[in-house]
């Protein structure tokens, strides 16, 4: 039985252990002459590294020097001026104590429910749909991702005025179809679903096309000769496309699980991490810290972010390497 | 096929497929064209009629009370100068990176893309305390190094064109080698060339990333003389949520579209020029293992 062809980007998250993948199979004449190791000069192997130095330095300066820097002001209680008085554990204990933190990561495991799921789904539909149809396709595709491409706080100004609860255009469209207004942005039950919707309008699109780019790999020939076995159009996409799409698929969930907790910018403009703070998620509770110059704490609930954010995600680089 | 193509391999009519695409496109362009076609209405008719458009009240007011209000042009300017270095480091020194990453083996080789990958998990107000001191300490507060500098080699640039350069036929660079061409000369020459696409959806990618970038721009550069465009905007949105004196609601509405028609449109047309590179781009760079 051959194994399909590795569809997507995920593919690197495999590369790790080995380097880039040499070919398999017969070797040639060619490949199996003294491979030019003549050639090999010492230009040859300093190359590589002179091509990385400049990430290098930058992720040195300003990566991993601040890193080091928030790790030890964690244990620091800091306000920005003056000595920095040592604290040990204490912004650790004080945030995993801290209900208002924990709320913000609740509400950000909140967000990504609203958003992770539907739109996986969602993406699938649409980018099976574009790639069976021929008419339009390339229309679709640019409309999809033009909201990818807009600036962020542009959208979100454009949603406070279109969700506003008097005054908007969505509460105006369901006054003329008889329904009553939604309190969008101003009431905790709908601020979040708003938010949602706002972050799966803005992102879906760039979904779609890592799909898309992962169906184009998938063999035509899978799907006539499963016709041909009398399998339906649903059995196909379940039994075929999803499984060869799990690459793409996992890809899209690590990179949008990174976002969602990452969110930031939507509730700092649109709704100020209100009402009540059902909106303040991960990322706003930790700006809110450096806004009050708490930097000690900020350092701190910092860590403990990233600690989250990095085992979600190498959560599910595990489920995709264990699939394999 | 001449005929009208309205049925899929099996015989099953195409038409409920468009449907959904239609209604979908629709919902995801309407937001955009709603608050561009808002912004000329007349402030009081936003907010009284949302829905509708006159062509006969067609007005500028909106913009020139933002123009008045919020520094536009020199947050257009600071964008523009941030945008033409940052991107033009990131464009050359991203691919250049991925090229070592992508067509070498070298010692130390994973333990530098594991940190590529750290970078692009880190979030990035984790380390915007230390940055800010940093730039502090460098003296680089409300600079334009302290805008271009800090992820001007971005780690997502290097994770995504590793991808498209590992799909460069190794015989391609073993024939240039022979030749007689440099290791640098080959990344310049070869590499590059060959990888047009993929480097078109960089572009474009990096452009919106910079143009778009939000949270470093507003603690590392918050005076209003320094201020990149989304910075603007951001202060004028928070001017507008309730807090400012003096100006009633319809105005603020109104200037607030004008503002985001104005940060909007740039891209859309750039997008719109170039959206068969875009697409393209990452379709080339998600494909290939």
């Amino acid at each position: 039985m051959t194994r399909p062809a590795p569809s997507g980007a995920a593919t690197v998250f495999r590369e790790g252990r080995r380097g880039p993948a040499v070919p398999a199979g017969p070797r040639t004449a060619k490949a199996a002459a003294p491979r030019g190791r003549r050639t090999f000069s010492w230009r040859r192997r300093l190359a590589p590294y002179a091509f990385v130095l400049p990430f290098v330095a930058v992720f040195l300066a300003f990566s991993i020097y601040p890193l080091f820097f928030t790790l030890r002001l964690s244990f620091t209680d800091w306000h920005g001026t003056g000595a920095a008085q040592w604290v040990g554990f204490g912004n650790y204990r004080y945030l995993l104590a801290n209900s208002a933190f924990w709320s913000s990561l609740g509400n950000s495991a909140v967000l990504w429910l609203l958003v992770v799921p539907v739109q996986l789904v969602l993406s699938v539909i649409v980018a099976v749909l574009l790639n069976t149809i021929k008419r339009l396709r390339s229309f679709y595709r640019v409309a999809f991702v033009v909201p990818f491409v807009m600036p962020l706080v542009a959208i979100a100004q454009i949603w406070i005025v279109l969700f506003d609860q008097n005054y908007g255009a969505v509460n105006a469209v369901l006054g003329a179809v008889g329904l009553p207004p939604v309190g969008w942005l101003v009431t905790s039950a709908w601020a979040k679903p708003t938010l949602a919707l706002l972050f799966l309008w803005k992102t879906t699109g760039f979904v779609v096309l890592i799909v898309l780019s992962g169906l184009q790999q998938v063999e035509p020939g899978l799907y006539e000769a499963a016709s041909l076995d009398g399998a339906g159009r649903v059995r196909q996409l379940w039994s075929i496309t999803v499984p060869l799409l799990r690459r793409s698929l996992m890809f899209s969930v690590v990179l949008q699980t990174l976002a969602v907790f990452q969110i930031f910018t939507e509730p700092y403009v649109v709704t100020k991490g209100g009402p009540y703070n059902s909106t303040t998620t991960a990322g706003l509770f930790l700006f809110n810290h450096i806004n009050r110059a708490d930097l000690g704490t900020g350092a701190a609930n910092s860590f403990l972010l990233v600690i989250v954010v990095m085992a979600v995600s190498l959560l599910f680089v595990r489920l995709l390497r264990a699939e394999d | 096929m001449t005929t009208l193509d309205v049925r899929g391999r099996r015989g099953r009519p195409l038409l409920g497929s468009h449907m959904f695409l239609l209604v979908l496109t629709v919902a995801l362009l309407a937001p955009v064209v709603w608050a561009v076609l808002s912004s000329f209405k007349p402030a009081g008719e936003i907010i009284r009629d949302p829905l509708g458009f006159d062509p006969a009240t067609f007005t500028l007011a909106n913009f020139r009370g933002m123009f008045h209000d919020v520094p536009v042009g020199s947050g257009f300017l600071n964008t523009g100068v941030v945008l033409l270095a940052k991107g033009a480091i990131t464009m050359f020194f991203a691919p250049l990176a991925a090229y070592a990453f992508a067509k070498y083996r070298f010692r130390g080789q994973n333990l530098i893309f594991g940190a590529v990958l750290l970078t692009l998990m880190l979030p990035t107000i984790v380390l915007i305390i230390p940055l800010l001191l940093e730039m502090k300490e460098l003296g680089w507060v409300n600079t334009y190094q302290a805008l271009i500098l800090p992820g001007s080699v971005d780690a997502f640039a290097i994770f995504w064109m590793r991808q498209v350069i590992a799909a460069v036929p190794d015989e391609l660079l073993d024939a240039a080698r022979i030749d007689g061409c440099g290791e640098f000369g080959i990344f310049w020459r070869v590499v590059l060339p060959a990888i047009r696409p993929g480097l078109a959806g960089l572009g474009v990618l990096t452009i919106m990333n910079i143009y778009n970038d939000v949270v470093w721009p507003v603690v590392a550069a918050s005076s209003s003389r320094m201020a990149t465009l989304q910075v603007v905007l951001t202060t004028l949105a928070q001017n507008i949520s309730g807090n400012r004196v003096g100006a009633d609601y319809a105005t603020i509405t109104g200037e607030l579209l004008a503002a985001a028609t104005v940060a909007l449109l740039p891209l859309l047309i750039l997008f719109i020029l170039l959206q068969k590179h875009f697409i393209n781009g990452i379709l080339a760079g998600s494909v290939k293992g």
